[in-house]
């Protein structure tokens, strides 16, 4: 085997697949270019991002060709952002629909997370039209947690906020922390849980009002691959209750969970 | 024509299914076919993905055959289910075909 056959390789297992699988996907994978008669990274390009491809492709069914469509939960028309000079965006339009999940991708600093803040209102557009649903759930990448306070503490703030009695905010916390497979721990201030505890957090916090719009900037981060796989099953039951949801996330695998993807390219 | 990547990937499998259907076929054969036919150019990196997919959901039947020169090769034959699912695929194809003649016809009957 080549050096691209075997990188091939080591990335699928990598990725969780089955040894005896990744050698036979391998091998044929090998055959396939031998066919050809080319290189495999001149058919496939790069062998870690060809393991990703492939098995995104293998979970992914084939896009319907019409069908019911929810109501319009988020719409962006031609959306662009300048810092001055600079443009970080221009001419954003992407539209998410009830029982949709959006994706929006891009290299690092080619703003995703600014765009995020756009559609949920916390940044302003220096061009185009931003309209969303009332109900808007908005998990950051990061923060959006005070530090002293435990998670009941902050399942009652946030559901103040939102117009529930504290006892219903605290049980609907819990509720929705167990389906990310946390138990919160009484008195323990949020600043003594780990990182990936913390973006769990995040997560109820933003749904704890039960928004039409989820807007989520790789919350993620720090879950082990478990709790990963209890993310996307929760954001496919968002999808199949209804709610539009729109996820940032630098990682090509998780396209396969999506029906858009919004490829914001290489840095500005 | 080029045909952009999100309109290939809807009807890929399709186009797959009715030349296994024809006959079968190993990878770089149906490439060559599909390109004959005028409909793409399809990369090996879409290709490929997509006849281990028809062949997971048991749509395609793989079987290896020998070559003039060079490696074996993977040969493809359509299934009892697979045909189900071309005769599925076919008709929504010929209904969404239908509507955009409609909206071609409409267009070239009533221009402003």
């Amino acid at each position: 085997m080549t050096g691209w056959d075997s990188r091939f390789e080591t990335e699928l297992l990598r990725l969780g697949v089955q040894p005896g699988r990744a050698r036979q996907l391998a091998e044929e994978t090998a055959q396939q270019a031998a066919e050809c008669a080319a290189a495999p990274d001149s058919l496939f390009g790069p062998a870690h991002l060809y393991a990703r491809h492939l098995l995104s492709e293998l979970k992914t069914a084939a896009v319907p060709l019409g069908g019911a469509k929810g109501p319009v939960r988020l719409r962006l028309t031609g959306v662009g952002k300048r810092y001055r000079r600079r443009t970080v965006l221009d001419g954003v339009n992407l539209t998410v629909r009830a029982g949709e999940v959006a994706a929006i991708v891009g290299a690092n600093g080619c703003g995703k997370s600014t765009l995020l803040r756009i559609c949920a209102g916390l940044t302003r557009p220096t061009s185009g039209s931003v309209q969303r649903t009332r109900r808007v759930g908005f998990v950051p990448q990061d923060a959006g947690t005070a530090d002293w306070l435990t998670a009941d503490e902050h399942f009652t703030l946030f559901g103040a906020a939102a117009g529930m009695a504290p006892r219903r905010a605290r049980s609907t916390g819990e509720h929705l922390a167990a389906r990310l497979a946390w138990r919160p721990t009484k008195s323990q201030p949020t600043q003594h849980l780990s990182g990936g505890t913390r973006q769990k957090l995040n997560l109820v916090l933003g749904e704890l009002h039960a928004p039409d719009l989820l807007l989520l900037d790789e919350p993620y981060q720090g879950f082990d691959q478990g709790t990963y796989l209890d993310f996307w099953q929760q954001v496919h039951s968002w999808r199949d209750a209804g709610r539009a949801v729109v996820v940032v996330t630098h990682l090509l695998h998780d396209l396969q969970h999506v029906d858009h993807v919004h490829d914001l390219g290489a840095a500005q | 024509m080029v045909v952009s990547r999100p309109w290939l990937h809807g009807f890929l499998d399709l186009c797959l299914l009715a030349m296994l259907r024809e006959k079968p076929d190993y990878g770089y054969g149906l490439a060559q076919r599909l390109a004959a036919a005028g409909v793409a150019d399809v990369p090996g990196g879409t290709l490929y993905p997509a006849l281990l997919r028809l062949e997971q959901q048991g749509l395609a039947e793989p079987s290896w055959g020998p070559s003039e020169s060079g490696p074996r090769r993977k040969y493809y034959a359509v299934t009892p289910a697979g045909r189900a699912e071309l005769d599925t695929q076919v008709s929504e194809w010929q209904r969404f075909r239908t509507g955009i003649d409609a909206l071609i016809v409409a267009g070239a009957e009533n221009p402003r």
